[in-house]
Formats: C-alpha cells, sequence, structure tokens
C-alpha cells in the first residue's frame, strides 16, 4: 500500500514534467498571475472563460493549465492588496488590512516580501495536507454532517472578536450586518424572497466579488484622491527591502505555520474557502501576536497570517472534489466542470492506483502542480518585486482612473450583471463611512461569508436530526471550542488590563454627529428590516429574527453609548484626513472623489464600458487632475486599448451597449 | 472646459462606431458572434454541455460565426430567461439555456417570471432527464416494497422548491402514498449524494445520466440501489428497476407523475431563441444545432465526458410545452398543494 503510494508520488511527478504539461502550465501560472494581480477580474471567471480550451488536452494537461492558474492567484492578488488597497482577489482582502499600511509607510517591499514567501508556505504546506489526507480523506470528511458544518461555521463566527479592532459591541454589530446582509435573496429552503426589493439579481444574495471589491477599494481611492499623494507617504529605504520580508515569514514561522493549517482545514469544509479562511486566519494573528494594537496600523504579522492561510486552502479545498466530487467553492465547481469533460468521475476511483483501475498518480500530479506553480511564481515574482514596489510612488491621480475602471469591469465581468456595479458603488461608500468612523470592516465580511452556511446548515441539521444533533460527539467538542474560543479573548483581556492598570488613562471621550448618525441609521434600517421580515413565515424568518433582534438591541446600545459621550475613540480618528490638509478642503476633495467614482459608473451606464470608460478615465486626468496632454493621451488611449482587447475581444465579455445607443437606436 | 475636448470625443466616438460595424457579407453569419448564453454556473451539467455544443457549432451555420459560451447566473436561471424574452435581441445572434423546470414554474404560478415560455423559438434539446430515485443500502429501503413498508419517513434531498430532486420527491409522495421527508437546501445533486453516504440522508431522486456518471462507484458495489425510475418506460441499463407510474392507483396519480416529472423530461434542457426572431434563422440554427448533435468529432468529445446525447427537435419541445399548458385549474391547484 505504501509503496503504491510512493510510486504514484512519483509517477503524478512525471506526468507533471511532460513537456506539453509543463508548458500548458506555464501558460497557466501567466495567466493566473495577471489575473490575479488585475483587481476585480478573479480567478472563477477566468477558469470559466478557459474550460472550452481543455477538451483537446489530456486529464494531466488540462489540470496542470487550471489548477496552475488557480494556484497562483492568490498569491499575485496579494500584491494588488499592498500595493494599492484594492483586493486583487476576493481571497486576498484580509491582506490589505495591514499590508496596505506597511506600504503607506514606504515598506511596500517588505510587505511583499512577508506575503510572497508566506504564500509559498501556505501553498507547500495545503499541497502536503492534500497528499497525506489523500489514504484517510473518505472516513474524516463522511465522519461529519449538517450539524458539525454549524457548529463550524458558529467557531469560525467566534473570530469576530479579534478583528472587532478598538470596540467589541462595534464588531458584534458589524458582524451582526454581516450576517443579516448574507440573508439578502431566496431562503436556502422555503424559497421566500427576502431583502429582494424585487430585483432578480438579488435572489441568489450578495456576491461576494462586488462585496469586497467596494468595501476595500473604493474607500482607499478616495483617501488617495484627498491626499492627492502617492501611495507611499514615506520613503523607508532601510526596512523597506523585500528579504526583509523574507525574514519575518521565518522569524515568524510558527504563525505562518499555524495559519496555514488553518487555511488548509477549514478549506476542506464545503462552503468555506479562501474567503473565510482569509479573515480567520487574520484573526488568529491578532490573537496571538503581542501588541494588538498594532494590527491595522502595517503589522507584518497581519501580512503573514492571510497570505499562508489564502494559498494553503487551495489544497485543503481540493480534497473533497477529489474525493467526494463536492465542490467546496467557486472554483472548485469550474474544476468539476473539467472533470466531466475530461471524463474523470471524482470520487474513489481518483484515491486508487492506476494498476487497479484508479486515477491516483493524476491527483498527486495536482498536488505536483501546486507546488511547481507555487515556486515559479514566487521566484518569477521576487525578481521584479523591487521594481512593483515603486508602483506606490507614482502618483495617485495616475493610478486612480485606471484602478477605478478595473473595479467595474471587473465587478461586471464576475456574472455578468450589471447590477453589480450599483453594489459596488453601495458597498463602497458604507466600507468608507466605517473606514472613517472606525467600525471594523473585517467583522461585517466575516459574518457575510458565513451566513450563509449557517442558516442551511441549521436548518438541514433540525430537519434531519430534530433536536438530538446537539447530542452529537463531534457537535459536543465544537461546542466547547466555541465557548472556550469566546471566551479566550475576553479572559486575556481582563488579564491585561489588570496587569495595566494605572497607565495613562483613555483619550477624552469625543461625540461626533456624524458617528451618532450612522449608527442611527443603523438603527433605523434594521429595524425596518425586522419589521418586514414579520412577513417570511416561520422557516425564512427564524435567522433573520434570531440574528436581528439581538443586533438590533446591540446598535441600539451602541447609540446610547455614543450620544452619552461615552465611547472611546482614538484621537486621531475623527478628522477626514492627515494633518497638513484642511477640514474644508478635505471635504471638498472628497465629495468631488466620490462624484466621479459615481459619474464613472453613470458614464458607463450610459455610454458602455468601451466609451463611457475611456471617457472617464480622460476627463479624470484632464479635468479632475489637470495632467499634461501626453500623459493623458497615452494612458487613455491605454485603458481604451485595454477594454478594447483584453475584455472585448480577448476575454469577449459581453458588455451591455450604453444606454444611450439604445435610446438612440430605431425602433 | 477645454476647447479640445469635443474633438477628442468624435475620435472617440468614431472609434467606438468603427468596432461596432461589422461587415455586410453574404451570409448574415459571416464575421459575426453567436453566444450562448447558460442561465447556470459555469462547470455544471448545463455549461458542460452547452460549452461542448459552442465548441462544434459554428462550422455547421453558413458563414462560420465565432461561437461564445457565457454564464448569466441567478434564480436557478429565471434571472437569464426573463432577459431571453425581454432584453436580449431577436436578431439570431443569442441562444439561451435554461433549466426547463422554470416552464411548469410558470404555469404554477412561480414567482419572478416574466416570460412566456410558448413564445421562444426553441431549437431543443441535446438530452433528456430521466429521473432515478437512488437510495443507499444503508438506509435499509433497497426496494420499493420496503419503501411503502417504511415506518418513518424516508429522507430525501432536496435542492430548493421547484428543483428536479424536490419534485420528483415530492411527487412520489402525493401519488402513491410513500413515506417520504423532502429535506430541501442542499447545494446540489453532489451535496446530496455526500449527505446520503455519511447516513444523514437516505438518498435522492435527479437525473439517471447524472447520477450512474457522479455515483459509479457506489452503484457499482450495490452501496446505493437505484430503487424506483419515474420514466415512461424502463432505461436500456436498469431495465428491471420498477416504474413509478406502475404503482399509482387513480388517474389524479398518474396525472400528477406524468406532469409533475415524467413529461417535463423531454424539456428539462431547452436550448432557445428570444421570441421574434426571423424564421430563416431560427431554421438555420436549428439545423446547425442538430448537425452539430450529430457530428462525429463532437460525439467523441460528448464520450469523452461521458455526456449522454439524445435530441429532441425544436417542434418536438414546443409542442411538449404547449400541452402543459392545456392542464385544467384542477390539476394545477394539485400540482401546486403537492409541490409547494
Amino acid at each position: 500500500m505504501l509503496a503504491e503510494m510512493a510510486g504514484a508520488f512519483a509517477s503524478g511527478l512525471t506526468l507533471v514534467f511532460t513537456p506539453a504539461a509543463l508548458g500548458l502550465m506555464l501558460a497557466g501560472i501567466a495567466l493566473g498571475f495577471v489575473v490575479g494581480i488585475l483587481p476585480g477580474l478573479g480567478g472563477p471567471t477566468t477558469l470559466a472563460l478557459m474550460l472550452p480550451f481543455i477538451f483537446t488536452m489530456e486529464p494531466a494537461e488540462a489540470f496542470a493549465f487550471l489548477l496552475g492558474m488557480a494556484a497562483v492567484t492568490a498569491t499575485t492578488g496579494d500584491i494588488t492588496s499592498i500595493l494599492f488597497g484594492v483586493p486583487g482577489e476576493p481571497t486576498t482582502a484580509s491582506t490589505i488590512v495591514d499590508g496596505h499600511p506597511m506600504a503607506k509607510q514606504g515598506q511596500a517591499g517588505r510587505a511583499l516580501g512577508a506575503a510572497l514567501m508566506s504564500s509559498l508556505v501556505g501553498a507547500l504546506f495545503g499541497a502536503f495536507a492534500l497528499a497525506l489526507a489523500i489514504p484517510v480523506v473518505r472516513p474524516l470528511v463522511l465522519a461529519f454532517g449538517s450539524p458539525e458544518y454549524f457548529m463550524l461555521a458558529v467557531l469560525g463566527l467566534t473570530f469576530v472578536a479579534a478583528l472587532a479592532g478598538d470596540s467589541l459591541l462595534k464588531g458584534l454589530v458589524a458582524a451582526g450586518l454581516g450576517l443579516m446582509f448574507a440573508t439578502v435573496g431566496l431562503d436556502p429552503i422555503s424559497g421566500t424572497q427576502r431583502y429582494t426589493f424585487d430585483q432578480l439579481f438579488l435572489w441568489d444574495g450578495i456576491g461576494l466579488v462586488p462585496i469586497t471589491i467596494g468595501f476595500f477599494a473604493i474607500p482607499e481611492i478616495i483617501d488617495l484622491a484627498v491626499r492627492r499623494t502617492a501611495i507611499a507617504r514615506e520613503h523607508f529605504t532601510r526596512l523597506g527591502g523585500v528579504m526583509e520580508g523574507v525574514k519575518d515569514t521565518f522569524r515568524h514561522a510558527g504563525l505562518v505555520i499555524r495559519c496555514s493549517a488553518i487555511g488548509a482545514y477549514v478549506g476542506i469544509i464545503p462552503g468555506m474557502g479562501g474567503s473565510v479562511t482569509q479573515w480567520l486566519a487574520y484573526a488568529h494573528a491578532v490573537q496571538s501576536s503581542p501588541g494588538r494594537e498594532r494590527f491595522g496600523k502595517g503589522a507584518v504579522e497581519g501580512v503573514l497570517g492571510p497570505g499562508a492561510a489564502n494559498n494553503s486552502t487551495l489544497g485543503g479545498h481540493l480534497i473533497p472534489t477529489i474525493a467526494f466530487g463536492v465542490p467546496s467553492g467557486v472554483t472548485m465547481a469550474i474544476l468539476l466542470g473539467a472533470f466531466i469533460i475530461q471524463g474523470l468521475v471524482p470520487g474513489p476511483s481518483m484515491l486508487i492506483p492506476e494498476s487497479r483501475g484508479g486515477h491516483l498518480s493524476l491527483t498527486f500530479s495536482f498536488v505536483w502542480t501546486i507546488v511547481i506553480a507555487n515556486i515559479v511564481t514566487v521566484a518569477v515574482c521576487f525578481i521584479f518585486l523591487n521594481q512593483l514596489a515603486k508602483v506606490t510612488r507614482v502618483r495617485g491621480s495616475l493610478l486612480i482612473p485606471p484602478v477605478l475602471l478595473l473595479i467595474y469591469l471587473g465587478a461586471f465581468a464576475e456574472k455578468n450583471a450589471f447590477e453589480d456595479l450599483y453594489l459596488v458603488l453601495f458597498f463602497g461608500l458604507l466600507g468608507w463611512v466605517m473606514e472613517k468612523l472606525h467600525w471594523p470592516r473585517p467583522a461585517l465580511i466575516l459574518g457575510l461569508v458565513l451566513g450563509p452556511l449557517a442558516e442551511n446548515r441549521l436548518f438541514l441539521s433540525t430537519d434531519n436530526y430534530g433536536i438530538e444533533w446537539l447530542a452529537r460527539p463531534w457537535v459536543l467538542v465544537l461546542i466547547a471550542a466555541t465557548l472556550a474560543g469566546a471566551l479566550y479573548p475576553w479572559w486575556k483581556a481582563r488579564s491585561q488590563k489588570r496587569a495595566a492598570s494605572g497607565v495613562a488613562a483613555e483619550p477624552a471621550a469625543a461625540r461626533s454627529a456624524g458617528s451618532i448618525l450612522f449608527t442611527l441609521t443603523i438603527v433605523v434600517v434594521l429595524g425596518i428590516a425586522m419589521w418586514q421580515s414579520l412577513d417570511f413565515g416561520f422557516r425564512a424568518g427564524l435567522f433573520p429574527w434570531a440574528i436581528g433582534f439581538p443586533v438590533l438591541a446591540l446598535a441600539l446600545l451602541q447609540l446610547v453609548i455614543q450620544a452619552w459621550g461615552k465611547e472611546k475613540l482614538p484621537a486621531s480618528g475623527l478628522t477626514l484626513s492627515d494633518p497638513g490638509i484642511s477640514a474644508g478642503v478635505a471635504a471638498r476633495r472628497t465629495a468631488g472623489s466620490i462624484g466621479w467614482i459615481a459619474g464613472f459608473l453613470a458614464a458607463i451606464w450610459l455610454l458602455g464600458f468601451l466609451i463611457g470608460g475611456t471617457l472617464c478615465t480622460f476627463l479624470l486626468l484632464k479635468v479632475g487632475s489637470r495632467e499634461r496632454w501626453p500623459i493623458t493621451l497615452a494612458l487613455t488611449a491605454g485603458a481604451a486599448a485595454f477594454v478594447y482587447f483584453v475584455f472585448e475581444l480577448g476575454l469577449r465579455v459581453p458588455f451591455p451597449p450604453g444606454r444611450l445607443f439604445e435610446w438612440l437606436e430605431p425602433a | 472646459m477645454n476647447k479640445r475636448l469635443p474633438a477628442a470625443l468624435t475620435t472617440l466616438i468614431a472609434l467606438a462606431a468603427f468596432t461596432d460595424g461589422a461587415a455586410q457579407s453574404q451570409p448574415y453569419y459571416e464575421g459575426k458572434t453567436l453566444r450562448i448564453v447558460v442561465g447556470l454556473g459555469a462547470g455544471g451539467g448545463f455549461d458542460t454541455y452547452a460549452r461542448l455544443i459552442g465548441r462544434h457549432l459554428g462550422k455547421h451555420i453558413p458563414g462560420n460565426p465565432t461561437i461564445v459560451v457565457d454564464n448569466m447566473t441567478g434564480a436557478g436561471s429565471i434571472l437569464m430567461t426573463n432577459h431571453l424574452y425581454k432584453v436580449m435581441k431577436p436578431d439570431g445572434l443569442t441562444i439561451g439555456h435554461f433549466n426547463g423546470a422554470i416552464i411548469l414554474g410558470q404555469i404554477l404560478g412561480q414567482k419572478g417570471i416574466d416570460f412566456d415560455a410558448r413564445r421562444f423559438e426553441y431549437l431543443g434539446a441535446a438530452v433528456k432527464e430521466d429521473v432515478v430515485c437512488g437510495l443507499t443500502k444503508a438506509s435499509g429501503i433497497t426496494s420499493i416494497q420496503r419503501w411503502q413498508a417504511a415506518k418513518a419517513p424516508v429522507k430525501l434531498g432536496g435542492v430548493a422548491p421547484g428543483a428536479t430532486p424536490d419534485n420528483s420527491g415530492r411527487i412520489l409522495g402525493a401519488a402513491l402514498g410513500l413515506p417520504v421527508q423532502v429535506v430541501s437546501g442542499y447545494k446540489g445533486t453532489s451535496a446530496i449524494r455526500l449527505a446520503a453516504e455519511s447516513g444523514e440522508l437516505a438518498g435522492g431522486c435527479w437525473s439517471w445520466e447524472s447520477m450512474r456518471a457522479t455515483w459509479r462507484k457506489g452503484l457499482e458495489t450495490g452501496e446505493v440501489i437505484p430503487v424506483v425510475q419515474i420514466v415512461a418506460k424502463p432505461l436500456p441499463d436498469i431495465p428491471n428497476v420498477p416504474l413509478a407510474i406502475n404503482f399509482a392507483k387513480t388517474d389524479d396519480a398518474r396525472n400528477l407523475i406524468l406532469v409533475g416529472v415524467q413529461n417535463s423530461s423531454a424539456f428539462a434542457r431547452p436550448f432557445a431563441l428570444p421570441p421574434g426572431t426571423p424564421g430563416d434563422r431560427v431554421r438555420i440554427l436549428h439545423d446547425a444545432f442538430h448537425a452539430t448533435l450529430k457530428d462525429p468529432a463532437f460525439l467523441a468529445e460528448a464520450k469523452k465526458a461521458r455526456l449522454a446525447i439524445d435530441p429532441i427537435t425544436g417542434a418536438e419541445m414546443k409542442q411538449l410545452v404547449a400541452d402543459v399548458f392545456k392542464l385544467d385549474a384542477a390539476m394545477i391547484a394539485k400540482l401546486k398543494a403537492a409541490l409547494y
């Protein structure tokens, strides 16, 4: 048995090392590299576009191509997240939280080095976990049913405490809002419409891609427009080096390994992909590192944790796909299509050696593909890193138009749904307000990604087992872990407070009208949502009620605390911008940039992506930022060529024509 | 404002006009791009058929247009089908592929449906959807007799109201009086399969073509048993599995099975054009579609992917769809009671 495994492991490598497979893998890597870097355009979208090409390939070649592409998007996505504060992939949003502040401090090189090295470690760990899991995977996965999946989602939610930042109360309200946003759409059991406002595009819920892009990218663009500087505000050369980041990875080796494990093992669970594991890993980094107040301001641990986890997730993700044919996420659903096209049936036969009619060598070739693709990518990245980091010194006015265009393009291309652009704008503004008022955005995202899983599995558990599921052994273990997870931060905070008692008092509390208004809005919207939910009926209403009423109570509590002026805010937290820009100028520039962002969307709606997008790029450069003619024309032409050649001709994205042209067209 | 702005604008618009203007050459489809829009996700069964057909369709159309397959997901393909009906142009350059179960949804008054299924121009389908119920040996329900005798409801996996596994399970319960509890909310038949293997469910009912491929190991070892098939005549590879309809004792029960599951199988996976597409283009595409389904190169790739091919013509499909709309109000009420 063991000899057979070893033989298959070796022959898996030979499958990858044929000229055709290796060549296709390199092509896949190159594609994944670019797709990962481009914000918005995600791995799944591209995988779907590449599916038709694999019909004529051999299985080992097809998977070398597709997996090579999938394996590197999380790595190169980190680059965009760090440099621009814009998520390159939805799975790399968490790298922004500390990686982008590092870039702003002139430490882009160090952050990139840390992200790449931890990505490599994570990917290798994930591949290793996949290889090791192969003999034991079936009993392991079959031991878990809906009740255990539900408890895992609940356990994941306890990580909110670590993501909450300054105020646990705000963190809980934000997570609750995320859970409420997750209820938008058809409820999974009875098909009742919840908060869909008669919009079909909301039936399947709010897409994670537009939310993540809007939530993190738009505030960053506004910030850049207000400051009118390059991304890097300070120039450190001493600490800025890439090698420093590599060394950080080994300095915090324990953390990187633990976060890789989180990625790989949580990734096995259907419904928990990189969009979840990155945040769990980030939360773990916050919890386990000294000085939690450093986080969000450029702590390298906050880059290492998610960097490792979003890469190791792929290995974990592949396990249920290969062993059961059950895709654990969108990427895997598309890979499953590739299995079908290749005439392969995922399941036990993937784990049996070829000599007995199985495809074990092929399965091991997946492991090798992940390993090789990541080594190649990281090596290539390191060659260019110091150059890449220089992007942060380019002035913001030149970066804003192309980044905005990419965001809108990517949001559309994911589902070919124009409505997703409105979601980008809505969540962009929400994210901006939350950032300014110190509400933890990650907590909301975690609630959003775990909500559907929790609700779905809760009902499946109760329908299948009644109340008895609570007594299942693994459920009891997970309940204990959840309690421990919930109580540990509280206990730790208490003991730290005791140790630190007598140190300087908190800064004077300040009342802020904007802050109170926002909390009031949350209370009102939640109230309306609860009132609406009375029509849902018991099945569809239970989850919104169970979440909504407690969150409403917590939001009211927050409102009371704020109105009484008891809120503790960081001293610097109330201004719209940095010192050096007067409040009036900052307010004017903020309003202006929001106008441009909305206007960009309006132009695309009116004139289509090619003309509207190009025109806005031009106007933003020439009128908005008064750039010189040569650079304006060059960038505008570049944007137009990019939209036309890459998206229209290359990817054949079905852009809707501008409304104006529809009106002008003779009926 | 800058004086040179209007000039730049004109250039841009001219550029767009240039890129938009297709050459006016002889065969209509020459130099054109034909889209197949799939209402369900990439990588799934519907998508795979569409992509396979898309690879070969072009060469059977005069003018050899470029074929592009893309996905517009949402609301179990209702979103795309509404678009096909209302928004997409009837110029013969768009083919929609959706889940035919929503045609029954239209008759039953399912919310969100904004189309009239009778007005589409159907190209037909590549395959029928023959429903079989597979249950695990571990559940103890190894035959329909044991099912009839079961004391507790037999748990079958469901996806969402109106989906094939849900409809089939509920119809069996309503028409044959079998003890059934449909547990709905699983994310697709693969999740149902996993839950059945872990013992959470007894099994589920969905297309045999997909079940025999994805559950091959279980079926071969006898861990999974096809207990009943909801089809008109036994499928060739499971001739001894009983037909559901033979256990129906009343006309109403028979009709429920026919309308709720059996007759829908032929329009379960339709390819259709927007209403009002010019007749000559419908003919060109219909002929090309069916020529593709006979193309040896296409069939070889379908065989490799183990995709069954069992074509239904556009005329057959249009007739079957029209028939469903002739149901009387009493029958519709019974169907609604059984399914929702």
